[in-house]
């Protein structure tokens, strides 16, 4: 194969990783604190990807900025998501809450079906087709928006987590719940805000992955598969590690895609999570410390 | 506050769950400025007499006074706030963030820059590990090291009350000398000190009063010192007297 080529899906990759970055910290983030897996996540992300096209075709408004209005939106959701429904099962059993999660991802697959039937869309804007000149590279304008856009979010998320009294709480209360609400910390306040914040990202990343891709209301389930695959690969609730594995993942699906057969393309994920498991059980990141998580 | 207790509990009842009662009625005041330490036999109630005051655990029945104020049920983060702290068993640092991140972490309530400053400086005077590891992953630090850790973010806020679950179980002799060292500066600075502790000798020598904790109930409350000399106690807790010796081998002679 050409050196350009593989420059061209390395870069792809970057962006890609970036973008499956954006989705899979905040579900990282919200196992890390509340240690559940919400399967709804990408059901939610699809939810912001109908919403986006919704304001884009009502409105005229640009996918990126949707997003300012989609993260309060989110975060409100989310807000009352956990204080309705998984705060009151989560007191009884935790694994009540998984299958709550299930039944929020149903609803919202149900509720996109019956307003925006379940026939393929897509976002299309006047620069969808355009192409940016890099270094001999020639990347879609879409492709480096949702790139930048998620690594800019990602930031945001990174520099609130660890550069703010919040943050810190947030943190707190996923390595020690007990201690840190014998610090101060209310865990319910501080695990709500972490919920609503992960949905937040899911919101945001909606509109970026619906100008890369057509979509419609089960997509989710191919994508909840990947996010899943990178979180337990980046190892378990450690938010840099999820990080890491996005990008890894995002550039060797890139370089797959011009390198081997079509059909190896959705097995890569999770030949490369059990082939990392393998070698490192904990994932890239993983607690090997006791009670570290 | 006429009393001069910082702490009095009244037929204080509570356990987990749907579970029976851990604490069967438990009557206990503490003085302020004292160093109390709670003997007991494992499962009498101890820990969770603590969970119960801190507000881990909801108490069922009975009040908790706290300087004069009702706190029994409220949520452990309000408790903190009104000036008690608590030290649980076991490892309770937040071991992926760094030493100095976890004291600051003890400031979380106080929000005047120059306050939390000052002590900062306090904590890192009284506990120079701090000083010392500041950068370290807490969950790197021996066992000691992290209760010293522990203890440092506990007095951040300037805690009139600071309980203590065994800070000195599994630790070597000289990292548990360390930590009742410490316990009694922070006593001798003013803070009032309740400790459960499973080596009774070494928790009533090192304190002003004790009390004896039996089946959810106090048993035996008076000046530790003289606890030591109380034969019951002796007897039950300190691994002397009549039990602990071997049955006399039979005289005379066996008949038929």
């Amino acid at each position: 194969m050409n050196g350009q080529l593989l420059a061209q899906s390395l870069v792809l990759g970057i962006l890609t990783g970036g973008l499956y970055g954006l989705t899979s910290v905040g579900l990282s983030l919200i196992f890390g604190i509340m240690r559940i897996i919400n399967i709804a996540h990408a059901a939610l992300i699809v939810l912001g990807s109908y919403l986006a096209l919704a304001l884009f075709r009502s409105f005229g408004l640009d996918p990126l900025l949707s997003i300012l209005l989609l993260i309060p939106f989110f975060l409100l959701l989310g807000g009352a998501i956990q204080w309705g429904i998984l705060d009151k099962l989560s007191s009884k059993d935790l694994t009540l809450t998984v299958l709550a999660t299930f039944g929020v991802a149903i609803i919202v697959e149900g509720l996109q079906g019956a307003i925006w039937s379940s026939t393929y869309v897509s976002i299309r804007t006047p620069y969808s087709l355009s192409s940016v000149q890099v270094a001999g590279l020639y990347i879609p304008v879409v492709r480096v928006m949702a790139g930048l856009a998620s690594f800019v979010l990602l930031a945001a998320v990174f520099v609130l987590l660890y550069r703010t009294n919040l943050g810190r709480a947030i943190r707190a209360t996923t390595q020690n719940r007990t201690a840190a609400q014998l610090v101060g910390v209310h865990a319910g306040f501080v695990t709500t805000v972490a919920f609503a914040a992960g949905l937040a990202m899911a919101g945001a990343a909606g509109p970026l992955l619906g100008m890369l891709y057509s979509f419609y209301p089960a997509t989710h389930w191919l994508l909840i598969g990947k996010l899943l695959a990178i979180v337990v690969l980046g190892g378990l609730g450690s938010l840099t590690g999820t990080f890491a594995a996005a990008l890894v993942l995002g550039v060797a699906e890139q370089v797959a895609g011009v390198t081997l057969p079509l059909e190896w393309g959705p097995m890569l994920f999770y030949v490369l999570l059990f082939g990392t498991l393998i070698v490192r059980p904990q994932g890239f990141f993983g607690a090997v410390r006791r009670g570290s998580l | 506050m006429s009393s001069g207790n910082v702490l009095e509990m009244r037929q204080l009842f509570a356990g987990y769950g749907s579970g029976g009662d851990i604490l069967r009625g438990v009557d206990l005041q503490i003085e302020e400025g004292d160093f109390m330490c709670l003997i007991g036999p494992n499962g009498a109630g101890k820990s969770t007499l603590l969970r119960t005051i801190s507000g881990l655990v909801k108490p069922r029945q009975g009040s908790i006074q706290f300087r004069g104020q009702e706190i029994g049920g409220l949520r452990p983060d309000r408790v903190f706030r009104l000036g008690l702290a608590h030290v649980p068993q076991g490892r309770s640092t937040f071991p992926d963030m760094s030493v100095w991140e976890n004291v600051l972490m003890g400031a979380y309530t106080l929000h005047d820059r120059r306050i939390r400053q000052e002590r900062l400086e306090q904590a890192c005077a009284m506990f120079p590990i701090v000083e010392r590891q500041r950068n370290k992953v807490a969950g790197l630090l021996s066992g000691g090291e992290q209760k010293q850790v522990e203890m440092a973010r506990a007095t951040m806020t300037g805690a009139r009350m600071i309980l203590l679950d065994e800070p000195t179980l599994g630790l070597e002799p000289r990292a548990s000398r360390t930590v009742v060292e410490k316990m009694q500066e922070l006593n001798a600075s003013g803070v009032t000190i309740l400790l459960v502790e499973q080596n009774a000798r070494t928790g009533l020598a090192a304190s002003r009063t004790g009390c004896v904790m039996e089946l959810g109930r106090i048993k035996l409350q008076g000046h530790g010192p003289t606890l030591l000399q109380d034969p019951e106690v002796k007897r039950l807790y300190l691994g002397q007297g009549g039990t602990m010796t071997a049955p006399r081998p039979p005289t005379g002679q066996v008949v038929a």
